[in-house]
């Protein structure tokens, strides 16, 4: 495969990644640029802000690990958010001083990786056991596993005054989390909507929410690329023929048990970053925004849409699913549909009725308002059905990439996966 | 008219290969033989006929009409019986409902699970039991039954002798040789004295292809052609 | 103080009402789960929709009596109602399970087994939000349980009933009925009658069945629509429990203890399922009981569920009556 002139194909290899890098690091400016210096209202209904986006990432990198579990091993691990609820109750709980032996000044960046290797045991523990299973079976006790501790973390009355609304960061802790390196504080900046830092570069101040975007961003980025090494190294080939065909990898000598487990473990510590970056930005978490199964379904749900199995898209699915929620929010405050009809239409169109005695706002209000996830769900179901690919694996697949070539095998391997087993001994081979 | 037909026959699993232009045809009243080492496709031409395995180029033809295409159970329905390798007993069911699932309509049930027991007289003593609990040479029987009593015009058997021990291999070779009596039957058999015992003619598959053919008496006069397809 | 509550535990009373609760928490797991069992055992799919269908069967369920009863109905009246409304939801959704079935489920059978769940995983986003929708639309909360169905119950059924010296709920009494009639009718069905044995020989081995003649697409299709219907009779049950209510968390709530059942039992044998709704009921009234008497962690029952989960695929990874190879790879 390595060819003569590897230096222009692994430039090529990451011109989208530096065309994407470029794009999301100047998404603040353009935000700012169109909805507020243009003043176009349009932007500011179609486009996320930037607050918006500081969660896509966050979500993304949590989304993107269980892409590499799932998507690359075939392992769906139903209970993912365990890991992404380790890592935000790590850091709110060592903020709080509520951690033996880690005060509530240790440096956000020691907590980060205090939740990381907290989740590599939990996931080592949990992998131990679930990996002697597969399919149905592993998906459902991965999710046993973190449904008892989704019970255990709501109804624990240490983690939080009130552990069914979960913790948030204390008195102990008032000023941001420091995202930088330890110790040097020129290269720290505080991240948070109300504790982030502002940062003034070339006359130009970035508010809080910018600043947190782009640090979260980079230990996002960095945590992409960490996994992208990993998937694109002889390991991460064995994850693949995993996938593939198990028995085949075991049958050339691999002990798949150990690959299965390491790559959980690896998974499991980037969920616990993203849900430790999660809770260093929110400043608090609750079981059902972590722990519950939900959580991750909404990790699924963005691995679907963005490309089962492609690592980055998973961001780009989580992309998808803000965007749509934030523009058919209830709220209506700033961006989002009914504003801006509220705007362009004004309120006597509105109150027109349309079906009987329904007006077309009431009728907006009711079917499209607050109701993303009916939309978000169509969608999903859409693309399970005809773009089993996702948006990132289709494109791939055009562009003509290596994970072509990959996927076509799997699904050919599916389509006749009873008739091979059961002939697998008589007239295969 | 033959029967059955097959003309040019390719299947694949995957990107497998596995056929590669399977022709034999199968007369009215006959027992035919396909005999051939392991992998060759012999057990994947039961299955593309029966439409488990679909053939991607080719035509299959019953009683003159095209099987290409049906579903499984339409090919069963017009009297296509399947005795698979490794028998295939639905186990957690009883030897009679082993039987009924296998009888077409509501109406036969009574007839055919009289045709069964008589032929297998320890089927009828085990009636009530779960099928995973019989013998292997049990099982045989029982699936040999589940072939008769399907009001089958054609049965596909596909190694009926494996895994049994010599004595029981003998039982099930007199039950099939009874069975040959009602149904033109398509075998596919290792055994090669069996075989000769049951084939009027055979066919000699390798590669995907039918390679030879000839009849019983041919065969038993001239060993060594055979015998080079068969050793591993 | 763990003795003495022991010793109160032991009691006739305590244990008899207990068990009672308990057999009445497995009626009704019994019935969340056996729809979910039947199509798994026979299809291998996994359907996370079946908790949202069940929360819809008990809206419809509450609609039906809602409708038609009025506070001078009487108790015979109101449970004659109750069956119109269970055999009407079981009934229209059936025909919903059948057109999920052939719509879209259909053309997955080819794919790995991981895209049923993801599909209708995106079911249960659909079917909810539509939920809520037609909730806002009537003005209903669609979080907390809706009053009006719950009103439909009869006064019998809100009071308690003295077996001796036993005290436990004429609900319960009342769920344990229709938890038998329900598992008796499935035996029955599957055991009984013609289409029962082609589900039960296709569970096993579609391939063989087809090759006999079956046509396993059209027992699939069925067999999804029963289980549909079965998981909406539940939803009609569930709506007159207070513990559980017509609302749309419903649907999480169910779905979590029928997978729990299902997998416990083994997916795919109806057997097990009812075995293990014994189990998982028995231990749910017995956490219960502990954790209003001695033991203050409010998630005690919820949690030694999902233990009960996690400690049989540890230890009998095909549940209790499982066939090792069903639902593998």
């Amino acid at each position: 495969m390595a060819g003569l002139d590897w230096p222009t194909d692994y430039l090529r290899a990451h011109v989208p990644h530096l065309a994407i890098v470029s794009l999301l690091a100047l998404y603040p400016s353009i935000y700012h640029l169109l909805a507020n210096s243009l003043g176009l209202y349009e932007a500011e209904i179609l486009l996320p802000g930037v607050e918006t986006m500081t969660a896509v990432l966050y979500f993304g990198l949590f989304a993107m690990s269980f892409d590499f579990i799932s998507g690359y091993t075939g392992y769906l691990s139903f209970g993912h958010a365990a890991f992404y609820g380790t890592g935000a109750y790590t850091v709110i709980l060592v903020a709080n001083g509520a951690v033996p032996l880690l005060g509530p000044g240790t440096p956000f960046v020691v907590s980060l990786l205090v939740a990381g290797l907290l989740a590599v045991l939990l996931a080592l523990v949990v992998g131990l056991v679930s990996f002697r299973l597969s399919g149905v079976y592993f998906a459902m006790i991965t999710l046993g596993f973190a449904q008892v501790l989704y019970v255990f973390i709501r109804g624990w009355d240490y983690v939080a005054r009130n552990p069914r609304d979960g913790p948030s960061v204390g008195p102990t802790h008032s000023e941001g989390f420091q995202l930088g390196v330890p110790g040097v504080d020129q290269l720290n900046v505080a991240i948070g909507v109300l504790t982030g830092d502002e940062v003034t570069m070339l006359g130009h101040t970035l508010g809080g929410t910018a600043v947190s975007y782009y640090a979260i961003g980079a230990v996002v980025l960095l945590c992409y690329f960490a996994m992208q090494r990993i998937i694109h190294s002889p390991f991460g080939r064995v994850m693949i023929a995993i996938r593939e065909n198990e028995e085949r990898a075991v049958a050339i000598g691999y002990d798949t048990y150990r690959y299965k487990l390491a790559a959980f473990a690896v998974s499991g510590f980037f969920a616990a970053i993203a849900g430790g970056l999660f809770a260093g930005f929110r400043r608090s978490a609750s079981p059902e925004n972590s722990f519950y199964f939900l959580t991750t379904g909404d990790a699924l749900l963005a691995s679907i849409i963005g490309g089962f199995g492609t690592l980055a898209g998973p961001l780009f699915g989580r992309l998808f699913d803000e965007t749509v929620r934030e523009f058919l929010s209830k709220s209506g405050q700033g961006g989002g549909l009914l504003p801006y009809l509220r705007a362009g239409l004004g309120e006597e169109t509105l109150s027109t009725p349309v079906v009987g005695n329904t007006s077309l706002g009431t009728l907006i209000d009711t079917l499209l308002n607050g109701h993303a996830s009916l939309y978000i769900g169509i969608v999903f179901v859409l693309f399970v059905l005809y773009v089993p690919d996702g948006l990132l694996g289709t494109v791939r697949q055009r562009v003509g990439g290596k994970l072509a070539h990959v996927s076509a095998v799997r699904f050919g391997d599916g389509s006749t996966a009873n008739a091979t087993t059961d002939d697998a001994t008589g007239e295969e081979e | 008219m033959s029967l059955l037909e097959l003309d040019g026959v390719h299947a694949y699993y995957g990107d497998s290969h596995i056929l590669e232009g399977v022709d034999l045809s199968v007369e009215d009243g006959e027992v035919v033989a396909l005999v051939g080492r392991n992998g060759v496709g012999k057990t994947t031409t039961l299955r593309s006929i029966l439409q488990l395995t679909p053939p991607r180029e080719g035509e299959i033809r019953f009683r003159e009409a095209s099987l290409v295409g049906l579903e499984t159970h339409e090919v069963a329905q017009q009297g296509v019986g399947w005795i698979p390798e490794d028998r295939r007993i639905f186990s957690q069911l009883t030897v009679e409902e082993n039987l009924r699932a296998a009888i077409p309509g509501s109406d036969g049930v009574s007839d055919g699970l009289a045709l069964a027991f008589d032929s297998f007289p320890i089927l009828e003593e085990r009636r009530r039991q779960e099928a995973g609990t019989l013998s292997g040479g049990q099982q045989q029987m029982l699936a040999i039954a589940r072939g008769l009593v399907g009001e089958n015009d054609l049965l596909l058997v596909d190694e009926p002798s494996e895994g049994l021990a010599p004595q029981i291999v003998a039982d099930v070779a007199e039950a099939l040789s009874e069975a040959s009596e009602d149904a033109t039957m398509l075998l596919v058999e290792q055994n090669l004295p069996l075989a000769l015992d049951l084939a009027d003619r055979f066919y000699i598959v390798d590669n995907g292809r039918v390679v030879d053919t000839g009849d019983a008496d041919a065969v038993s006069a001239d060993d060594e052609r055979f015998r080079r397809y068969l050793s591993a | 103080m763990i003795l003495e509550t022991l010793a109160d535990f032991l009691t006739v009373s305590e244990l008899g009402s207990v068990l009672v609760e308990g057999l009445a928490k497995s009626a009704l797991y019994v019935m969340i789960a056996s729809g979910l069992t039947l199509i798994f055992g026979l299809m291998g799919v996994l359907n996370f929709a079946h908790g949202s269908l069940t929360m819809v069967g008990a809206y419809l369920g509450g609609l039906v009596m809602v409708l038609t009863v009025s506070q001078s109905t009487g108790l015979v009246g109101r449970l004659g109602l109750f069956f119109v409304a269970i055999v009407l939801v079981f009934g229209a959704l059936t025909l919903l399970g059948g057109a999920i079935e052939t719509t879209i489920i259909r053309p997955l059978y080819d794919r790995p087994p991981i895209y049923q769940i993801l599909l209708t995983f995106g079911l249960t986003l659909v079917v909810d939000e539509v939920v809520r929708i037609v909730l806002g639309l009537y003005g209903m909360q669609p979080l907390s349980d809706w009053q009006a169905a719950l009103a439909t119950k009869p006064q019998l059924l809100r009071e308690p009933a003295a077996l001796g010296p036993i005290e436990v709920r004429w609900l319960s009494v009342f769920e344990i009925l229709l938890g038998v009639l329900t598992v008796a009718a499935i035996w029955a069905f599957l055991t009984r009658t013609r289409y029962g044995l082609y589900i039960r020989a296709g569970s096993e081995d579609t391939e063989m069945a087809s090759a006999l003649g079956i046509d396993v697409r059209q027992v699939f299709t069925v067999v999804f629509a029963l289980g549909i219907g079965l998981a909406g009779a539940a939803g009609t049950l569930l709506m007159w429990d207070v513990a559980w209510g017509a609302s749309v968390p419903l649907a999480a709530e169910t779905l979590l203890p029928a997978f729990i059942v299902v997998i416990v039992g083994g997916l795919g044998t109806f057997r097990g399922t009812v075995v293990a709704s014994l189990v998982v009921g028995m231990t749910d009234s017995t956490m219960t009981w502990w954790f209003q008497n001695y033991v203050t962690f409010t998630g005690l029952p919820e949690l030694m569920l999902f233990l009960v989960l996690v400690v049989t695929l540890i230890v009998r990874p095909q549940g209790l009556f499982g066939v090792e190879e069903v639902g593998g790879h």
